[in-house]
């Protein structure tokens, strides 16, 4: 396995070998680490210091199910902090099949308008050409993408930064190719992509031919892995073939959380929206029916995938508006902004698919700016002029590219919703306080994905602790977390998290799957360890930029305000959260 | 006798228990009981097995789950907002930890194995 490393000060690269310290790491724990050995802390995180890093996870590129994920790793120009985002795609398979663990951006063009490209090819080991990419730019990414394709050929990966990145902007995001080769799959959170951009980089285009893939330490044991994984995802009522995730999608979850009253609603001024049903994961699957005219069950983000949740949005004439509409971005430019025109929903997330926008920080800071009164609740046409001027970079479209805490202090509101520069995502922590927890004391910044559950018999705390106590949760946040960072680490998809929660069997299949490919002995107890290690280690970078433990915290607004329709503040106590990473 | 309204919403395929047969996004019935009615009650005059609903809320508190469903004798009152998923809905642990719940849901769930972790509670679960 290959480290690649592009210095883009000189357009230079070096391909070495894994170096011993990083050859037990992948994924997030190998793009957190080089972050803290090689990112000075307090680095500018636009400047020539900071590095870009993508690391498929362990089992990427393997025939595992569900695997295909890329972290993407650097400091975060939104929070201060580490950063690690990830993706599904055919771009990580094909870094792994190119035996590349690590792909590392480093240094700055001296030239500030000018964008390249990196094609990377096998020759014997990876090889990178560059490519001047200045004319695709502050061009809507659907326009760049099919001549990228006609250029490298249609078997290529794409990875490809939006006008929001070259704009610099904190909320940009770093995209790639679906599985129909739209520019569509995001490592969305943090502002990634103008990191990216700060290296004049623009495209990173795999081409895989010739490489030899991922090498297996023992084959029959990741075999044996690999069927218990396909047996849980096929068999669990939410992951299999129809089931809930690839009929409806992730917005399924949108009428839940609104009966709930965990649905945030107008710049989190209410937990349910009236209009709710309008957007959720049901309405897009039967508004899908009648305009196609038959049942249109949703499709995987990339090559592997057994769970299939990615939906389409169609037109009345049934034409594709967008793909794909996930959850929190149904709520995040839906309900949070007021909005409930279906079709103007679709038209916010494909302009952010557009011009490389995450689309949680977008809708987040699109609802405070609603606030502020530039636009009302609920208009979602002066919504999408709005996305407009942040893809064309107008004063206006800068201020809100800048992400939801700055749109804030610029326009002088107290209730804004973020924790450590980062938004909070699609669910209530005054109505869901477990996960407010998490949102407080994820390195990452507010993040609905830091904490996903998976099997309790592992986490160390089942039957110590009431789980509906402070101390429960935190010692229950804890846990999740650690085996989060490790699954962000496995190359799968968190969304195995719901099969192998209930089905025992695909728990150890993953295990084995990671043992069959590294040749180790890991077991059940490792899985915890291995993702405190990482939690450890982005926490320390975090302290080293300035993010101490007084940051672990929600925004004041949800200790004293109400939120409707249950009335309850965040009343999880300070010293809660701090015992999340006291006992780490 | 007196009648209490309660505010009924039915998701997804229960959809079509609201009124119109053909409905699959969602319902919202008033629906008309006598007083001291409880949620099975609801569901008899929906016409809908209580095997056919998954997570269930009543006035925002979760009441309900797949295979554990504690709430049938729960009383209801004019007023109240009743709402129906059906299985193939999902709510990660991570997402409702911490959620309100009737008091004879939260009993129910500390009683299951793992405390409530799971994303199903019968006994060959996860089963739809």
């Amino acid at each position: 396995m290959y480290l690649v490393r592009v210095n883009m000060t000189n357009r230079t690269y070096q391909v070495t070998e894994v170096p011993e310290k990083y050859k037990y790491l992948a994924g997030r724990a190998l793009t957190s680490n080089i972050v803290a050995d090689e990112v000075p802390p307090l680095a500018h995180p636009l400047g020539p210091n900071n590095k870009l890093i993508f690391s498929p996870g362990f089992v990427t590129g393997t025939s595992a199910p569900t695997a295909a994920r890329i972290s993407v790793g650097g400091k975060s120009p939104l929070t201060g902090g580490i950063k690690e985002a990830n993706a599904g795609t055919s771009w990580g398979a094909d870094l792994a099949v190119m035996q590349i663990r690590g792909l590392i951006i480093e240094g700055q063009p001296e030239e500030k308008d000018k964008f390249w490209g990196l094609h990377i090819t096998w020759d014997g080991k990876p090889k990178v050409e560059f490519f001047d990419a200045t004319a695709y730019t502050k061009q809507p990414l659907s326009k760049v993408y099919p001549p990228i394709y006609e250029k490298f050929g249609e078997r290529v990966s794409v990875c490809s930064v939006g006008a929001a990145a070259e704009y610099g902007y904190c909320n940009s995001g770093v995209c790639f190719n679906d599985q129909s080769k739209r520019p569509s799959r995001y490592a969305g959170r943090g502002g990634l992509g103008a990191v990216m951009a700060s290296k004049g980089v623009k495209f990173i285009v795999l081409d895989r031919q010739g490489a030899p893939g991922v090498e297996i330490a023992d084959k029959a044991l990741f075999e044996e892995g690999r069927k218990k994984m396909i047996d849980a995802l096929r068999t669990h009522a939410i992951t299999k073939p129809k089931g809930g995730l690839n009929s409806y999608g992730t917005a399924i979850l949108i009428n839940i959380m609104n009966e709930a009253g965990g649905l945030p609603t107008k710049n989190f001024s209410s937990g349910r929206f009236e209009e709710a049903p309008k957007i959720a994961g049901e309405a897009i699957f039967e508004t899908n029916k009648v305009r196609k005219g038959k049942e249109i069950f949703n499709h995987a983000c990339s090559p592997g995938c057994i769970i299939q949740c990615s939906n389409t949005v169609y037109a009345e004439d049934g034409s594709e508006i967008t793909s794909c509409l996930e959850y929190e971005s149904a709520w995040s430019l839906g309900a949070n902004c007021g909005i409930s025109n279906l079709d103007d929903l679709a038209m916010l997330n494909h302009l952010c698919n557009e011009y490389g926008l995450d689309t949680i920080e977008t809708g987040t800071t699109l609802a405070v700016a609603m606030e502020a009164g530039v636009i009302p609740f609920g208009d979602s046409k002066a919504a999408i002029n709005l996305v407009h001027e942040m893809g064309k970079g107008t004063p206006l479209g800068r201020i809100l590219g800048s992400g939801t805490e700055t749109t804030g202090r610029v326009y002088g509101i107290t209730r804004v919703p973020t924790v450590k520069g980062q938004s909070i995502p699609a669910y209530e922590p005054r109505a869901v306080k477990g996960i407010g927890i998490t949102y407080a004391t994820s390195t990452m910044g507010a993040d609905h994905t830091a904490g996903y559950t998976i099997a309790p018999e592992i986490l160390g705390v089942m039957g110590k602790v009431d789980p509906l106590s402070p101390e429960g949760k935190a010692a229950l946040s804890r846990a999740f977390q650690a085996t989060t960072a490790f699954i962000d680490s496995s190359g799968h998809c968190l969304f195995i998290a719901f099969a192998i929660l209930d089905i025992a069997s695909g728990y150890q299949g993953m295990i084995e799957e990671i043992n069959g490919v590294l040749g180790t002995n890991w077991t059940a107890d490792d899985v915890v360890k291995f993702g405190a290690e990482v939690l450890k280690v982005e926490r320390k970078f975090n302290e080293a930029a300035g993010i101490t433990k007084a940051a672990d915290r929600l925004p004041e607004f949800m200790k004293q305000e109400p939120l409707p329709p249950h009335n309850t503040v965040f009343d999880v106590p300070d010293e809660a959260l701090d015992a999340v990473y006291a006992e780490l | 006798m007196n009648t209490i309204t309660v505010d009924t919403w039915l998701y997804g395929e229960l959809a079509r228990f609201g009124g119109n047969p053909e409905e699959r996004i969602f319902a919202n019935r008033k629906v008309s009981l006598p007083e001291g009615s409880r949620l099975q009650d609801l569901l008899n005059i929906l016409g809908m097995r209580t095997e056919e609903r998954g997570i269930t809320f009543i006035n925002g508190q979760l009441s309900a789950m797949p295979g554990l469903q504690p709430d049938l004798d729960h009383p209801l009152h004019d007023g109240d907002r009743v709402a129906f998923f059906h299985l193939r809905s999902m709510w990660p642990f991570q997402y409702r930890h911490g959620v309100t719940m009737i008091q004879e849901m939260q009993k129910a769930i500390i009683e299951t194995d793992q405390m409530g972790l799971h994303h199903a509670y019968s006994k060959d679960q996860p089963k739809e």
